[in-house]
């Protein structure tokens, strides 16, 4: 009897999981960044940078970090492009511009994120993001100093701000 | 006496090839803005063509100048379109030369090097003789379409190229 009775309560409780299942099955909706958006974003940045006297490397990194424009300037040092896509890298995953992971780890060399690849401890890359989702990420590198490589980058962001939404 | 001469000809012969070699190379290389235009162009032929690729431009060493992952592309298609290039430009001649090089020799030497692919959508950017990178192209429905695309790309920037 009592056998039947959490058997009856098993098989209810499978049939409410049933139902719920459906809720979360959905499909999620996701904007993501067209490669014509990305690539303005990524050469605005250059340019606004070569305006203010830097050569400068970019990277545009999409939802889960993959690359969609990346682009080295043969102009800027060889290590830029690297560093543009880690500074993207870092932005993207912590959804915040990389300066605040910068300055965050200041004084802790052993921060857990330093055994995790393509983390780099440095300004100059800001998430882009629609509403408070973060759908990519946008890193420069070759300006001397981080602040001026995250100026160049706020242009791209800026320059395609209408259709970040 | 005449082997005194021939001697002293070779010795200089010598001299001058030796100079001549220790000068720099000049070098013509691929800016940043004609790199782009030529990916950008590319990927919008194939997009009026009704096809989704990605595109990769590679410079003179075969090092990433210009990455693009095209829209609702498949993931393959930024690793296919590197690779296409840079078999373009170690062969200095377009993918789809080695991809029939191939077909008539499937243990072909190269086959076995890294990032060698033998698929048509690939093109070497020259100037005059001198292959000064790549662009490649991934995505369409068959190779000659990508490298169709792939060559749009170049003749947009053909007055940059020399």
């Amino acid at each position: 009897m009592s056998r039947t009775t959490f058997g009856i309560a098993g098989l209810s409780l499978g049939l409410m999981a049933a139902f719920c299942a459906p809720a979360n099955a959905q499909l999620l909706t996701h904007k993501d960044l067209s490669v014509a958006t990305a690539t303005t974003i990524a050469m605005t940045a250059i340019e606004t940078c070569k305006t203010n006297g830097y050569d400068v490397s970019a990277h545009v990194l999409g939802r889960e970090g993959q690359i969609v424009v990346a682009i080295r300037n043969p102009a800027a040092g060889f290590g830029t492009f690297e560093n543009s896509m880690k500074k993207a890298y870092t932005a993207r995953t912590t959804r915040a511009p990389s300066g605040d992971f910068a300055k965050a780890v200041a004084g802790n060399p052993n921060a857990a994120q330093f055994f995790l690849t393509n983390f780099v401890a440095a300004q100059g890359a800001l998430p882009i993001k629609v509403g408070n989702d973060t759908i990519g990420a946008i890193g420069i590198s070759g300006a001397p100093g981080g602040d001026k490589d995250e100026a160049c980058a706020k242009a791209g962001i800026d320059k395609v701000a209408a259709q970040l939404r | 006496m005449n082997k005194i001469v021939m001697i002293a000809g070779a010795a200089l012969v010598a001299v001058a090839a030796g100079s001549a070699d220790a000068q720099l190379i000049a070098h013509k290389d691929l800016s940043v803005t004609t790199a782009v235009t030529i990916a950008q162009t590319a990927i919008q032929t194939c997009k009026g063509q009704g096809y989704n690729v990605s595109a990769h431009v590679l410079g003179r060493s075969g090092e990433v100048l210009v990455a693009m992952r095209g829209d609702d592309t498949g993931p393959h298609t930024l690793e296919n379109s590197f690779k296409k290039a840079w078999t373009a430009r170690a062969q200095r001649a377009p993918s789809v030369n080695f991809a029939n090089a191939v077909k008539m020799n499937p243990t072909a030497g190269a086959i076995h090097l890294s990032n060698m692919v033998p698929a048509q959508g690939g093109l070497p950017i020259m100037v005059g003789d001198d292959a000064i990178g790549a662009v490649g192209v991934s995505g369409a429905p068959g190779g000659d379409k990508d490298e169709a695309c792939a060559k749009s790309g170049l003749d947009k920037v053909a007055a940059d190229l020399k």
